[in-house]
């Protein structure tokens, strides 16, 4: 078990526990994200008099009752414009909104677009749950092309909102993604965001097992969970788009910080290289620099290979005894000849 | 130092008397003025002032709700379409208790109407545009000095009440140049200051919720909502109708120009005000400048002294049903509606109802002559 950071012990007084349980349905995704970002709160050090939450209506928008800060619960739609106000008479305040995907794109889409324009020192939690879910599971800006929803019987014909290019238009702006199964990346990307001087907005996927997952064919919300493990990778370093199902955090292409690229394709020309006719230093090859220092890349194939490799390791591991099992992975003793005391043939490692 | 000053420069400069520091706002005539006054004014005292050309009415009311609630005096302006589209906001506002200011430059509408031609046909908006119930406090000015006057007043009232509070124009006050000295009126107006913490400042206690769906508001289960207690909703709409009745009374505006011959009162405001002045010779004169909620007891001490009652408006007679129910009589009224609005227009208004017939103008009979003739019929 990993040790607990003192954040992890001390969230809960970020959380008004004596209105637990919450009124959101079992198995639900808001509350991870709310955990998520009570922990950062309690890493940073935020409290009810230097952070104020702006939430939208929906229910991700009731988040602000269960959070010990001063919140503003805003009409459907509207938290941008009063989280922007909020922030500029007064600086000094954290200013986090939280909000459901409906709320950010659909009705409050143009606040949206231009709050994100203007830079507005905001950041913005969006519940991403491709639906409506407190009127029952409408569909809702970002719900998949075919999606059934109540409002979609015959499923979505048209094709979600791109948060992502909405976000990235901007020069200014953190852009990040990821979802409530990978909680330490959503944990990096919420404080991330919280600590960006200017727009941020991270785009958080999160399961409605009651008005959505049920109907897309989903048992549970584990298993809606175990699909988010499965499908969502994290996006290779340096990458300047995310794809479907990849997370990560996107800076502006001209910050120095940009997933590890600070010292990438600006490289200036190697020292005693001559001059051409013109005088000009000569022209190095982008990639040439940093190529010392990149890792090898590995091809999408051998990811693959890596990965069945892994999965078979885990699916043998499972066969053999509690204690072995610790010697393996203490490295005491090889897969091989744990297997090979055990009485299994350990050739299956190879097939 | 007395200068020409323009009816919305002066709403603009009695904003900052009273302590105006955030504006929010969308261009719009016959308000934009405003707007520009205010990004002027921010520019050059960045410090105490702030401002936000917002993407839309919308976002401008509740950035001005924002701005209040960190602790900013805030208000906008706008003229009738814009004022539509800030209802929800301003009930929000109503609802959780945000003092601030929204002026409303109205033309003639509805939608786009005649821009930007002078109307009154927001008295209504003003007073049930958002949904629910609720008491709006609103005041109509009807020229520069009392223009600043008044916005100063109505900042004061939004603090006392804690409510949005509401100064009706229209483009003839708006645009209205009267030489006033503002340094002089700035000198003798008092100020009502913020009587609650702003956000984040109120650390002594629990951290408060401000929600537009019903909550507890303190007891043990504070901060819970409370959207299926009906008795909550009523001690709490009750409690705000009486704060809001209370201040009302503390601001009841209004000028009765007494005439000792006269057995006729003719009700107006706004534009139609100043055009009718010069009926004062012949007929009494009542103009309500605190115009939501209506002055009751006023109106009915008033009007008890004459044997007729007119209502001339440039709408169509939404006042005067308002004043007909507070006084609980019959009244006449004179739906002018808007655009051009003459002195004629009124005289013969109020002569024609006072001798039994409509209050409404017979279309003239050349209108369909002036019609512009079609291409088709100029070349035929």
């Amino acid at each position: 078990m990993p040790e607990l950071t003192m954040a992890e012990l001390g969230y809960k007084k970020h959380l008004k526990v004596e209105l637990f349980p919450t009124i959101w349905c079992p198995g639900c995704g808001i509350g991870t994200i709310m955990i998520q970002l009570a922990i950062v709160l309690e890493e940073m050090g935020l409290d009810e008099t230097n952070t104020v939450i702006v939430t939208g209506i929906g229910c991700t928008g009731r988040m602000g009752s269960y959070l010990k800060h001063e919140s503003v619960y805003t009409l459907h739609g509207r938290t941008l414009p009063v989280a922007e106000a909020i922030k500029t008479v007064r600086p000094e305040l954290n200013v986090i909104v939280v909000a459901g995907d409906g709320d950010t794109a659909s009705i409050g889409g143009n606040h949206l677009i231009h709050t994100i324009r203007r830079n507005a020192n905001v950041t913005v939690l969006c519940n991403n749950n491709e639906i409506y879910g407190l009127t029952g599971g409408q569909t809702g800006p970002t719900t998949p092309t075919g999606t059934k929803t109540l409002s979609s019987p015959i499923g979505n014909p048209n094709t979600p909102i791109n948060l992502q290019g909405l976000v990235r238009s901007s020069p200014h702006a953190l852009y990040a993604k990821s979802t409530v199964y990978h909680q330490q990346h959503l944990r990096n990307a919420i404080r991330e965001a919280i600590e960006w001087n200017g727009f941020s907005f991270v785009d958080i996927t999160s399961q409605c097992i009651e008005n959505n997952g049920r109907r897309i064919g989903f048992a549970s919300a584990n298993e809606m969970l175990t699909f988010y493990r499965k499908t969502f990778k994290r996006a290779a370093k340096g990458a300047e788009l995310l794809n479907e199902h990849e997370i990560g955090i996107l800076y502006p292409v001209d910050h120095p910080a940009r997933n590890g690229q600070a010292d990438g394709a600006a490289a200036a020309a190697p020292p005693g290289a001559p001059a051409d006719a013109n005088g000009h230093a000569p022209k190095v090859e982008a990639t040439s620099a940093p190529a010392a220092k990149a890792k090898p890349a590995v091809s999408d194939d051998e990811k693959a290979r890596r990965r069945a490799e892994s999965q078979k390791r885990l699916a043998l591991m499972q066969r053999l005894d509690p204690a072995v099992k610790i010697r393996v992975a203490k490295g005491e003793i090889s897969l091989a000849d744990a297997l090979r005391e055990a009485g299994v043939d350990p050739a299956e490692l190879e097939s | 130092m007395r200068k020409l000053v323009q009816g919305n420069e002066a709403v603009f400069h009695g904003a900052v008397a009273a302590g105006a520091s955030y504006y929010a706002g969308y261009p719009i005539s016959p308000s934009t003025e405003i707007l520009n006054i205010a990004s002027g004014y921010a520019a050059a005292h960045h410090r105490e002032f702030r401002f936000l050309q917002a993407e839309d009415e919308i976002a401008s009311a509740n950035a001005v709700i924002g701005a209040s609630l960190a602790g900013a005096k805030a208000f906008t302006a706008t003229s009738g379409p814009g004022f539509s589209l800030m209802q929800e906001a301003i009930g929000y506002a109503q609802k959780v208790g945000v003092p601030s200011v929204f002026v409303d430059v109205q033309r003639v509408g509805p939608a786009t109407g005649m821009p930007t031609m002078p109307g009154q046909g927001d008295i209504m908006q003003v007073r049930f545009g958002s949904s629910g119930d609720y008491t709006p406090i609103a005041f109509y000015p009807n020229g520069t000095e009392e223009a600043f006057r008044v916005t100063v007043q109505a900042f004061n009232a939004a603090e006392e009440s804690r409510s949005p509070v509401v100064i009706l124009s229209d483009t003839f006050v708006g645009h209205l140049n009267e030489i006033i000295d503002l340094d002089e009126l700035a000198a003798e107006i008092t100020v009502v200051p913020r009587d609650f913490a702003p956000l984040a400042r109120h650390v002594a206690g629990q951290p408060r919720f401000f929600a537009g769906v019903l909550m507890y508001e303190s007891g043990a289960n504070a901060g819970e909502p409370a959207t299926a207690d009906a008795d909550e909703y009523r001690r709490q709409f009750y409690e705000a109708k009486q704060r809001h009745l209370d201040v009302a009374g503390r601001y009841a505006l209004y000028e009765h120009g007494w005439n000792r011959h006269a057995e006729v009162l003719i009700v107006c405001y706004g534009i139609v005000s100043r055009v009718a002045a010069p009926l004062a010779a012949d007929y009494a004169l009542f103009r309500p400048i605190r115009i939501h909620p209506v002055l009751g007891d006023e109106l009915r001490e008033i009007t008890a002294r004459y044997r007729e009652i007119v209502v001339v408006e440039a709408n169509d007679g939404q006042y005067a049903d308002l004043v007909q129910l507070a006084i609980g009589r019959e009244v006449k009224r004179v739906p002018l509606l808007g655009g051009r609005i003459s002195i004629e227009a009124v005289r013969d208004g109020v002569e024609r109802v006072l001798a039994g017939g409509p209050g409404e103008a017979p279309f003239p009979p050349a209108a369909t002559e002036r019609r512009r003739p079609s291409p088709l019929e100029v070349g035929g």
